[in-house]
């Protein structure tokens, strides 16, 4: 067979990558490859989920139909196939499902790790921490390093102060635990990636020419002088002077960190500007409009100053950046001594431990083990032939580096007998903060590619089969127009985007649909605008999937709330809801906990007091303090907080509204957060509310409903109406301002980590500036792909609401593109939407598109919607389930705290199970030689054999031993029985049976065994304490030796007194 | 090798009674049905259970009773019923593993690297013990096929590549088994594979049944095999089709016939469903139960996904039905567990705070310290509030609540109990303690619950305590981790309540019989299971060494499916098959293969449904109120002070909360000074500085003051928080040292200037309309040059303040003025600004009886610049402003007087609300706010 051959494939957004991927898979299945062969990752697991899917019902839509079978066939280049070709691929998959290789990047590093834990320097299995589970383990982190103390602190946490105050500079200081949090989350990552301390604040590492900034500088103070003196005299303008004598005070007073102040805010730029001349030869400066010149000692004087700027706040900063590693190096052992050490990986982690960089074997699926590599093939019962990856852009230097080797066996197979595919949309990137980096896309390609021409092959998809050709011919218009982007962008990044731009083809040119850009001036009045428009077209009633897409997680909650609130539609929020917090119900029965936990909180006291709580707690009898301290904790305790919400809940019930569905579904996702927690096994009651308060959710997706969501998590999804009344915000080319700025080399890896200082000092610095303008650069191509999310996810319509862009406004964000490529500022004129006109700045397409999609009848839908019930039998004979009940459960027992706890508490039970058993061996007599070689083989102890011995001897228990003419004993005998519909299973210790001489049983005796201590005076008590199990005994015994009741006799043998109690009874029957 | 007879029992009954007939064959009632010379293996110890209940109900149909059989699973047939005398003694769990871990940390890594490539991060007692679990995991699967580490190499075959592998595990078993030697232990496996040479039959039994185990181990099938070889008579019962393909002779279902059997009921859509998640299978099952008026007999459930089963107990506990899960539940998060734990903290080398804390939050020791709980954990709190002590010794020192006080001394008491005693006797000691008043009644299930713990402990103890005699050289800790990881590891059997719902797992379902079966989590990799990857046994070895394989897994999980659906047909019973198409976290779950062994020409369509859309949930609800807060609006306020207008002036409302309702929160984590705290220590340094009798009150001399002032702070912080405070304690500290240290600076310049500090921490009160203002000015210096007064307070955040920008704000965009009471209001400079504060003059009013009406106020701010620390005086303060804020002030405390504090103001989500959490869409909305005297 000839071989299938490397692809790459460049697919604009709704192009159908999806599409080309599952084709892919099943191209390589008719080809011969069996499924367990082909890899397919992705990166989310509901990406993974659909992908599987898809290809399961491609398959069945081709085995069952023969034309489909045809395209199919077609589509994959193998037009011979037919649908019985199709179904056979289906029985193979299906049967080969467990071992699929199917799913996401993380699950797939995983699996790798946990097949070689020894290999990768782990202890062992490991568990994977899911989200609130790192949260979690942080917090007790920092618990533990703060609970440290002054005299037990070590170098290294003294070390870790110093630290965190050179890398806080001036920060407030005094909430040093959450800022300490918060500093972790921030620079966590940055650390992990480059733990090496020689990369951060290094001035070699980032000015290895040299940094003309700290170069040595001449006397600040003399040159102050002299700058002093000449603005003095020289015949400077009044205003002159002061504007110099305000300069050099404040260049006095300042220290690094402060913000510079306006004087030299004023003068600091002018000298940079003349920066090359000055000093040299004489420069004139312009201050206070007037022309002023500096002869050369004087802006030798006046460098020297603006160099003692300089060199003070780039010192600080590396100084800071260092501190910044130290810290996070300290939080890093700690949290690895704590959290990992105990087999508790992040994701992150896991891919880690693969990477080369970190000294891990590589990994390999075949060859020889020269060199220590791990072999994936034969501990994941897997040979990897064919690799499929999607989303390629999202895949970041790291995870390539982990994947490289299995997939350069791939691709350099000399038969050709694997392959690689790999799609995905480099104008899709917007998980650049994830470290996703959409140039590999380009660079692998050429990669192997010059090694060999023609390897791998290139694809491209434009057509997009999503939307209609209004859709599609804006997303040309907007993102198409090099000269624009050219002026709106940096020059890098619109060559970037130029270079793969691609006119989109909508394949479906028939599809009626709009595309209208609407005013809004403030978000009130975009949600109002949304809420019209979505109420004229009413897209779910006539079957139209709508989305809400928006730039932040919290716009999204808002703005859903609105549509459910003022608009009365079915609006979910795909975001983050905080589901335990976000209403009064939740609240409370957490302030209960807390109030119960921590009695002295007076908040949460009166907090339950301002609720209905309050009237429950009475009602359940817990009014006082202490009654409800003791009862929630032993209540947390015993049961877990999950049963313990649930009980309060329940006692709120009654006050519920009864149609307040919206507190139920909070209560039933409160038990749910305490559910999750309580799998921690934490009883800690202030851990328990810090999770809940952070306990997030987010609302189920469903079809007949207004999604409302952010851009990104939109990636991937395609509606046929979209709403985007959120795109405003700054420049496009914006550098992140959060965190570390990071340089990395060409391959990726860091060269320098720098805690950057403000503009005027990055500006003025060519290897700072060029970062920043590498970094603005790329911000600017992610803020450009995630519009261009934005903008192709509609199928047939998309209402664009922004402010209008003012004829002056410099702002280059994006409404301003849209202004300059869809036409000029300003109005274009009205529209009519349904009932609604209004004005729009644009509009192309049929603007009452939706009018010829009927209303969908709504039986229909309910027959969809309303799941069946299981159904209940009736009429059908139950299984019997009787009540268990064992003979020593009817015994109404007693047992002290020190008789449960002591040391003697298994010692006794011990004693006792063996001088029943020394007894058990005993049929008839005294101790004789045979017997105590019985006991002996037994391995019964010596105490234990005198106690036995003992009691065969004793007057007091001659009858229980005494051979009786025409006697049967039953010894440790077992029996089941069912007596009053109960079942009871027990056995009986010894039982003595006297047959007639016809053999029937005449008479029986039932001895049970004691061998607590006892007194003689307790001997009565003893007797009234067993009567119940000894009824039990009697009735079973009268049953099995078929005899009525009154003839059986029950009988306790104490063993410590020697003696022998009968118990009355048996009178019933 | 006589094989044993195999008989095939028709499926179109229950197994259960299947089986109990066949038993039961041939006997008349007369007299108990005898089965004591039989031997009954079953699968599980639920089937023995059900086959036990069966028999007595089977017997009491004809009004007798049973002397039952031995039933045995499959695995307790390889080891003796009672150990001989004078053999070796396997090994306990422990003893296990304390040889493992030894010889795990004393193995020599270089002789094991194709075991060891790298060395492990830490050769601690915590890696090796992990390992060590892992290893017995390890030999206890090998042993299932009677195999053991050393076998392996030799078993796998001449390309095993992972030989070299496999040998060095050898040798570290045989080193493992050299360290129990030594003691007189044995490796239980081994002991169970030595056996099965040469089995012994238990005594009294003549002939042996195995009942409905399709799967049994192979090591016990050796057992059998030996004992029929023997001349017992071993009988085999499967039930299904009678067809004699479908079994070997040990009743296990042949692999190539089940595998190919067809699933296909008339009715498969309407009775497998999928759910979106685990919590709608709950969902679902819950709605079935409660279509029941009482399930008990007639409904149960198979949880074949174990992830399904906490939202499904929460489900029916929410519904109020009983559920029982036979498999019972470890003792983690038990109460004696936590109990323990916290213990277990105690006896560490210097026990935490928290860990104290933890433990008098224990309910058990709150009854054993008795009194009143509440209290003492209010004393606790405020103890961690105010002193914020790290360790017990600190808490014991700093404490002074006497009720406090005395538990602390009782919680040291118990500590020197643990510490004294030695392992375990010391735990007994301690427990025997802290339960001594406390009686356990087997009547009431919350103590048997902890009856039955205890004797899980006791068992621990006992097993531990042997363990660690023989094995030395164990701290402490590793001692209590091994007994709490034990015990929580320890299954708690509920006792079944009455008429509850079964929730089972797939592998005990085969021996039920109720007529409806609603199995959830049928989803593939659970059933059939599957096994993939594994470090040390994947599934190319498996094969090879004749351990179970996903193959053997998936022919007896289609056996049983079959065998699930076989009785419950033709309206006599009926099997609902739930599968999730995600799981709680999120992940993809695939259906059961099982459900698409449906004829080729069915797959597709059965493919189409199985792989559809899960059923769409509703959209969420629309937020909603649940109701609003009712604060009563009686609560007194009698005096202020004069921090309290701040209060007022930005929220009524919230003013009511603090100083009427006094809500003040705990913050249970905390780990430093708040503001508070940081100024108070400041304060107090500054106070003593100030005072008539201070040595430095005229001194000029900056380095005198410093050291007087960082003297006074060193006494404050030491008896405030003792002498080993907290990590960011420490660093606070410091940073309060830098601060007094630039004070010093500062006053000896102001001393120089002629400025004397004139009162200092000076405590007024003044009359506002009826109502009594309270303060206290930090100091009032006067000039002595000049003979100007000035009143300053000390104010201790990182940034400078500026007085009037304290006391005044601009409107805020947004805000209606016109809203705001007349008298927050004030004109300052032609602009409409609105008061915040009224600190400042106040503070001038009250010294005004004394010192006239001229005095210049201000701040002395200690901020952390250094640079920045200094008195900043009030500019443009005149007798205008004065007024004004004497006029906002009478008209605070008129208003508070006449109780307006409604409405609330709505805050932006920037400021600093310590009442936001109380307040949902809105403060005003979310309270409903009735006058005194309204109602
Ligand atoms: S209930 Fe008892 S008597 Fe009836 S069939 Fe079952 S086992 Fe036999």
């Amino acid at each position: 067979m000839k071989p299938i051959g490397h692809k790459m494939i460049l697919a604009s957004a709704g192009s159908g990558k999806t599409y080309a991927l599952t084709n892919r898979f099943v191209q390589l299945l008719a080809h011969g490859a069996p499924p367990e062969r082909i890899v397919a990752l992705t990166f989310t697991r509901k990406a993974a989920g659909e992908f599987f899917d898809e290809i399961l019902n491609k398959l069945a839509r081709a085995a069952r139909d023969p034309q489909e079978a045809a395209r199919l066939a077609k589509d994959i280049g193998e037009p011979q196939l037919g649908a019985a070709d199709f179904l056979a691929m289906l029985r193979t998959i299906v049967g080969a499902m467990h071992r699929l290789a199917l799913g996401t990047l993380d699950s797939f590093f995983a699996k790798v790790v946990r097949a070689f834990p020894l290999e990768l320097g782990l202890g062992g299995d490991f568990e994977i921490l899911q989200e609130h589970g790192v949260q979690l383990e942080r917090q007790r982190v920092l618990r533990q390093l703060f609970a440290r103390t002054g005299v037990e602190l070590y170098d290294a946490q003294k070390e870790f102060i110093e630290a965190f105050k050179r890398a806080t500079f001036g920060a407030e200081e005094k909430r040093l635990s959450a800022r300490l949090d918060r500093f972790i989350n921030e620079h966590q990552n940055i650390y992990l990636n480059s733990p090496d301390g020689k990369a951060w604040g290094n001035p070699k590492r980032i000015w290895p020419e040299g940094c003309a900034w700290l170069s040595k500088n001449g006397s600040v103070r003399g040159a102050a002088e002299v700058v002093r003196r000449w603005a003095a005299g020289a015949g400077a303008s009044e205003k002159q002077r002061k504007r110099w004598d305000d300069f050099l005070e404040s260049h006095e007073a300042w220290k690094p960190g402060a913000e510079l102040a306006d004087p030299m805010k004023y003068l600091l730029p002018k000298a940079l500007e003349a920066w090359v001349t000055l000093g040299e030869e004489p420069v004139e400066l312009v201050v206070e409009r007037k022309k002023q010149v500096l002869p050369p000692e004087i802006g030798a004087a006046l460098k020297v100053l603006v160099r003692a700027v300089f060199a003070g706040e780039l010192t600080r900063r590396l100084e800071m950046t260092q501190g910044i590693h130290t810290v996070l190096r300290g939080y890093e052992a700690f949290y690895n001594d704590l959290v990992r050490r105990a087999g508790k990986l992040t994701f992150a982690d896991v891919q880690r431990l693969l990477m080369p960089e970190t000294g891990a074997p590589r990994l390999t699926a075949g060859g020889r083990a020269e060199d220590g590599r791990l072999f994936v093939d034969w501990r994941l019962d897997a040979k990897y032939d064919h690799w499929l990856l999607d989303e390629f852009q999202d895949t970041s230097p790291a995870q390539w580096s982990v994947l490289r080797n299995l997939i350069d066996e791939a691709v350099q197979d000399p038969e050709g007998r694997r392959s690689l595919f790999y799609v995905g949309d480099v104008k899709q990137a917007i998980y650049a903060w994830r470290g996703g980096d959409p140039r590999l896309f380009r660079e692998i390609f050429d990669h192997y590619n010059a090694v060999a021409p023609g390897t791998i092959e290139e694809g491209r998809l434009d057509q997009s089969w999503r939307s209609g050709p209004a859709i599609v011919s804006v997303v040309n218009r907007v993102f198409g127009d090099a000269a624009v982007l050219a002026r709106l962008v940096p020059g890098p990044t619109a060559d970037r985007w130029t270079r793969e731009w691609r006119d989109h083809e909508s394949a479906k040119p028939k599809l009626g649909g709009h595309v209208a850009w609407l005013h809004g001036d403030d978000d009130e009045a975009r949600a109002a605008l949304t809420v019209r428009l979505l109420s004229e077209i009413e897209p779910l009633e006539r079957g139209l999937s709508v989305a809400v897409l928006v730039q932040s997680n919290d716009a999204a909650t808002w703005l859903a709330d609105y549509l459910r609130r003022e608009g009365g539609l079915p609006a979910v929020a795909a975001s983050d809801l905080h589901v335990c917090t976000d209403n009064p119900l939740t609240t409370a029965v957490l302030a209960l906990l807390q109030a119960a936990a921590y009695p002295g909180d007076r908040f949460a006291w009166e907090h339950v007091r301002l609720t209905p709580l309050a009237g429950v707690v009475a009602a359940a009898g817990e009014g006082g303090a202490d009654g409800l301290t003791r009862a929630v904790l032993h209540q947390v305790h015993e049961d877990g907080f999950a049963r313990t919400v649930e009980t309060w809940l329940r006692r709120l019930e009654p006050v519920l509204a009864a149609d307040d569905a919206f507190s139920r579904e909070r209560a039933r996702q409160l038990t749910e957060a305490a559910q999750r927690f309580d799998e921690t096994g934490s009883r800690d009651v202030a851990e328990f509310v810090q999770f809940a308060e952070r306990h997030v959710v987010r609302d189920a997706e469903t079809a007949a409903v207004v999604r409302v969501t952010t851009i990104h998590k939109s990636k991937g999804l395609g509606f046929d109406v979209v709403v985007l009344p959120d795109l405003e915000g700054t420049a496009l080319a914006t550098r992140r301002r959060d965190g570390l700025a990071v340089q990395r080399t060409p391959e990726r890896e860091v060269e320098w980590v720098l805690d950057m200082p403000p503009t005027l000092f990055h500006e003025n610095d060519p290897v700072l500036s060029a970062h920043v303008d590498e970094a603005k650069a790329d911000a600017a191509y992610e803020k450009l792909c995630l519009f261009y999310v934005a903008l192709t996810r509609a199928k047939r319509a998309m209402y664009l609401i922004t402010k209008p862009v003012g004829e002056k406004s410099t702002s280059d964000n994006f409404p301003r593109l849209l202004t300059e490529t869809l036409g000029t500022a300003g109005l274009a004129g009205a529209v009519r939407i349904g009932a609604w006109t209004g004005e729009v700045f644009f509009s192309e397409g049929d603007a009452a598109w939706f009018q010829a999609i009927a209303h969908q009848n709504s039986a229909g839908a309910d027959a969809a919607a309303g799941p069946s019930e299981l159904a209940t039998l009736s009429g059908v004979v139950a299984a019997k389930r009787h009540p268990v009940r064992t003979p020593s459960g009817t015994k109404v027992d007693v047992v002290t705290g020190a008789a449960l706890f002591g040391a003697t508490s298994s010692g006794a039970a011990n004693f006792g199970t063996a001088v029943h058993r020394a007894l058990a061996a005993v049929e008839w007599g005294g101790v004789t030689p045979e017997l105590l070689a019985v006991w002996k083989t037994a391995g019964l102890v010596e105490t234990v054999v005198a106690e036995a011995g003992a009691c065969l001897e004793a007057r007091g228990l001659a009858e229980v031993f005494a051979r009786r003419s025409g006697g049967e004993v039953w010894r440790e005998r077992m029996f089941e029985i069912v007596i009053d519909g109960a079942w009871i299973t027990g056995v009986f210790d010894r039982v003595v049976l006297v047959r007639d001489a016809a053999g029937k049983v005449v008479e029986a005796t039932v001895y049970d065994f004691k061998t607590d201590r006892t007194t003689a005076e307790q001997a009565v008590q003893v007797t009234e304490r067993y009567a119940g199990q000894m009824g039990i005994y009697r009735r079973a015994a009268a049953r099995l030796a078929g005899l009525p009741e009154a003839r059986v006799r029950c009988v306790l043998v104490l063993t410590t007194l020697r003696g022998a109690v009968e118990v009355a009874g048996g009178g019933a029957d | 090798m006589p094989l044993p007879r195999l008989q095939i029992l028709p499926w179109n009954q229950p197994l259960v009674h299947a089986v109990t007939g066949w038993l039961a064959r041939g006997w008349n009632g007369e007299g108990p049905l005898d089965l004591a010379d039989t031997l009954v293996v079953v699968p599980t110890s639920q089937a023995g259970r059900r086959l036990r209940e069966a028999l007595a109900a089977c017997a009491a149909h004809k009004g007798q009773a049973v002397f039952p059989p031995r039933v045995r699973m499959p695995d307790q047939l390889t080891s003796p019923d009672a150990p001989a005398v004078g053999a070796a003694v396997a090994a306990s769990r422990a003893e296990l593993l304390l040889a493992w871990t030894e010889t795990l940390r004393d193995a020599d890594l270089d002789t094991v690297r194709e075991v060891f490539p790298l060395d492990p991060p830490e050769r601690s007692f915590a890696w090796a013990v992990r390992l060590a679990r892992e290893f017995i995991r390890l030999q206890t699967t090998l042993a299932e096929n009677g195999l053991r580490m050393a076998d392996v190499a030799e078993r796998a075959g001449e390309d095993f590549p992972e030989s070299a592998r496999w040998r060095q595990l050898g040798a570290l078993e045989t080193a493992c088994d050299a360290a129990l030697a030594a003691h007189g232990l044995r490796d239980p496996q081994a002991m169970k594979i030595a056996f099965a040479e040469a089995p012994a039959l238990p005594e009294g039994v003549r002939r042996i049944v195995v009942a409905g185990t399709p799967d049994p181990l192979p090591l016990a099938l050796r057992v059998l095999a030996a004992h029929a070889a023997a001349g017992v008579p071993v009988e085999v019962l499967a039930s299904g089709p009678a067809d004699d393909a479908l079994f070997d002779g040990w009743g296990r279902p042949v692999a190539v016939a089940w595998a190919t059997r067809l699933f296909s009921p008339v009715d498969f859509e309407q009775r497998v469903r999928l759910c979106a998640d685990p919590a709608a299978q709950a969902g679902a099952i819950v709605s079935c139960v409660l279509g029941y008026a009482g399930p008990g007999g007639r409904l149960a459930v198979g949880v074949a996904d174990a992830e399904v089963l906490p939202s499904l107990e929460n489900g029916l506990a929410r519904a109020g039905v009983p559920a029982f899960n036979p498999d019972g539940r470890p003792l983690r998060g038990e109460a004696l567990h936590t109990l323990l734990t916290a213990l277990s903290e105690l006896a560490g080398r210097e026990p935490t705070f928290a860990s104290v804390a933890a433990l008098l939050r224990c309910p058990d020791v709150l009854a054993w310290l008795g009194g009143d709980s509440a209290r003492l954990l209010a004393a606790l709190d405020d103890l961690h509030a105010e002193h914020l002590p790290p360790t017990l010794a600190a808490a014991r020192a700093q404490v002074s609540d006497a009720g406090l006080a005395k538990a602390i001394e009782s919680v040291v008491r118990l500590r020197a109990l643990l510490l004294v005693g030695v392992f375990p006797d010391n735990v007994r000691t301690v427990l025997t303690e802290i339960f001594k008043e406390h009686r356990f009644d087997q009547t009431r299930p919350e103590d048997a619950r902890a009856i039955e713990t205890a004797q899980v402990w006791a068992t621990v103890l006992t097993e531990l305590e042997a363990a660690v005699r023989r094995f030395q050289g164990l701290v402490a800790s590793d001692v209590w981790e091994l007994a709490l990881r034990a015990l929580g590891d320890s299954p708690r059997f509920d006792e079944k309540p009455d008429g509850a719902v079964e929730l089972q797992g797939w592998l005990e379902l085969l021996w039920d019989d109720v007529p409806h079966l609603v199995v959830a989590g049928m989803n593939d990799g659970r059933v059939p299971e599957a096994v993939v990857g594994d470090a040390f046994l994947p599934e190319g070895l498996r094969e090879r060494l004749g351990l179970k394989t996903n193959a053997a897994r998936f022919a007896r999980d289609a056996y049983l499916l079959h065998a699930l659906a076989a009785f419950r047909t033709d309206g006599r019973g009926r099997l609902d098959l739930l599968f999730g198409k995600t799981s709680a976290a999120g992940d993809p779950l695939r259906p059961s293969r099982l459900l698409m062994q449906c004829a080729d020409a069915d797959l597709p369509a059965r493919v189409a449904f199985l792989f559809g859309h899960a059923e769409a949930a509703r959209p969420s609800p629309a937020w909603r109120r649940a109701w609003k807060l009712k604060p009563r609006a009686d609560a007194k306020i009698e005096r202020l002070s004069v921090t309290a207008f701040r209060d007022y002036l930005k929220c009524p409302f919230r003013f009511y909360l603090k100083h009427g309702l006094r809500m003040q929160a705990v913050d249970p984590h905390k780990a430093e000074l708040d503001a508070m705290d940081f100024g108070t220590l400041c304060h107090a340094a500054l106070e003593a500085m100030g005072q008539p009798d201070s040595p430095v009150r005229d001194c000029t001399d900056a380095a005198v003051l410093r050291g007087f002032l960082l003297e006074e702070l060193e006494r404050t912080a030491r008896a405030l928080y003792g002498e080993q405070p907290v990590l960011p304690l420490v660093v606070q500290l410091e940073s309060a040292r830098q601060r007094l240290a630039q004070v010093a600076e500062i006053q000896a310049q102001l001393r120089a200037e002629g400025w004397v500090i004139e009162r200092s921490e000076w405590k007024f009160e003044i009359d506002l309309g009826g109502l009594p203002v309270r303060g206290k000015i930090d100091r009032i210096d006067r000039n002595e040059l000049t003979g100007a007064v000035r009143v300053i307070d000390y104010k201790t955040s990182d940034k400078p303040v500026n007085p009037a920008d304290a006391h005044v704000r601009e409107p805020r965009r947004t805000e209606n003025v016109e809203a705001l009471p007349e008298f927050a209001r004030v004109f300052s400079g032609g602009e409409e600004a609105i008061w915040t504060d009224l600190q400042l003059p106040l503070y001038r009013e009250a010294v005004a009886v004394e010192f006239g009406h001229a005095v210049e106020c201000g701040y002395f701010n200690l901020p952390k610049a250094a640079g920045e620390t200094g008195v900043q005086v009030w500019d443009g303060y005149d007798a205008d402003v004065q007024a004004a804020a004497m006029r906002c002030a009478r008209g605070v405390a008129a208003a508070v007087q006449a109780r307006r504090f409604w409405p609330p103001a709505e805050l932006p989500a920037s400021a600093n609300d310590d009442f936001a959490g109380l307040f949902h869409e809105g403060a005003e909305a979310s309270v409903e706010w009735t006058q005194e005297g309204d109602a």
